[in-house]
């Protein structure tokens, strides 16, 4: 896989505005879950088409996800993927409960999830919003389980229409102070990548 | 970032978004999809397939790798069929993919302009679309098998078809 992005001096500034907006979800998260859950950046990188999904080891690998798109002056995708063990997990310390071992998430489970999903958007997209100027703000939560490669390619589409590139900045999660497989996968469209890089020059 | 690879060992190689596998002998590709297109021609005589990962329909004078766009990567995989001899009367297709992942709400409905383009490119060769399966709300995991012609495709939670 080809890396020649890691020191782009543009890409080092975005990883500062990530870093923050990050931070701000990951105290919004760990409020939400009584202090179980923190977030970091992980990676912000600018990786070519056909790297994106095995960069985000976002493969042929079915994925509980959270997808919430970014609405208001621009757009994007967010997408929180979990593992199925730490996923029931919070499910269940959310809503209180035993962990549920049915196949099928009920309908409680995935509304825990997708508050979740927004409560970490929400929080995101605030501080970017207070860091570029532009309202930036997330839509409903869709609660799905699938192939994380199918789902990233419509979350790149925007990206792909006018680049060989894609930009896509990653997020580690820590669950009950173990680093777990969770992630969100922030995809801007290209304009807020502009934009984002314009209030770092400013 | 276009693979073209003589896969003839069986070892499967992934076709990522915008490329394309070309294959001889008991090769495999494999790739998933969303909204892209997967999209095979295939010589049955020959036993020579290209395999393609779509994303979008036109090109409109985009830079690109050929295989990213339809009207781009469907001459292009005939190219290198002919190279290989794979005679375009003797050529069928088979194509998956064309999902809306985020459902009908969701943002750039790309999936059915990229089936529509593929189709309409076919049809305009005279190649038959002898397999297809398009659409919906859910991703695809696929497989050629380049001995068989067998176009293999998975849904999470369906039984998987087989092309």
């Amino acid at each position: 896989m080809t890396d020649a992005t890691t020191t782009d001096p543009s890409l080092v500034l975005l990883s500062k505005m990530f870093a923050a907006a990050t931070e701000h979800a990951s105290v919004a998260m760990s409020g939400w879950t009584s202090g179980q859950v923190s977030l970091s950046l992980d990676k912000v990188q600018e990786v070519p088409l056909e790297e994106a999904s095995s960069f985000l080891e976002m493969g042929d690998d079915l994925l509980t996800m959270v997808v919430l798109g970014i609405q208001g002056d621009f757009g994007g995708q967010l997408i929180l993927t979990f593992d199925e063990l730490n996923g029931r997990q919070l499910a269940a310390g959310l809503l209180g409960r035993d962990v549920n071992e049915e196949s099928e998430w009920s309908a409680l489970e995935q509304s825990a999830i997708m508050e979740t999903g927004n409560i970490l958007a929400s929080a995101y997209l605030n501080e970017l919003t207070r860091l570029t100027g532009h309202q930036l703000s997330p839509t409903a939560p869709h609660f799905l389980q699938d192939y994380g490669a199918s789902v990233l390619e419509q979350a790149v589409m925007a990206q792909a229409m006018v680049s060989d590139h894609v930009m896509v900045c990653r997020t580690e999660f820590v669950f009950n102070n173990q680093a777990v497989n969770w992630n969100v996968v922030f995809v801007p469209c290209q304009e807020l990548v502009d934009v984002m890089n314009q209030a770092l020059r400013a | 970032m276009s693979i073209e690879v003589l896969n003839k060992e069986k070892a499967a190689v992934n076709v990522g978004m915008g490329q394309i596998a070309l294959l001889e002998g008991n090769g495999e590709a494999k790739s998933v999809l969303g909204s892209c297109i997967g999209l095979v021609l295939y010589h049955e005589r020959r036993k020579v397939g290209a395999v393609g990962h779509i994303v979008l329909p036109l090109s409109q004078d985009r830079p690109g790798p050929p295989g990213k766009f339809a009207d781009t990567a469907v001459p292009h995989m005939l190219d290198q069929l002919l190279e290989k001899g794979g005679n375009p009367a003797g050529l069928i297709a088979k194509m998956a993919g064309g999902a809306n992942m985020f459902g009908s709400s969701g943002p750039l409905q790309i999936g059915d302009a990229n089936f529509a383009k593929v189709e309409e490119l076919l049809e305009g060769l005279g190649i038959p679309i002898i397999g297809r399966h398009i659409g919906g709300d859910k991703g695809r995991r696929i497989s050629f098998e380049n001995q068989t012609g067998d176009l293999i495709v998975e849904i999470m939670g369906e039984t998987a078809v087989i092309l």
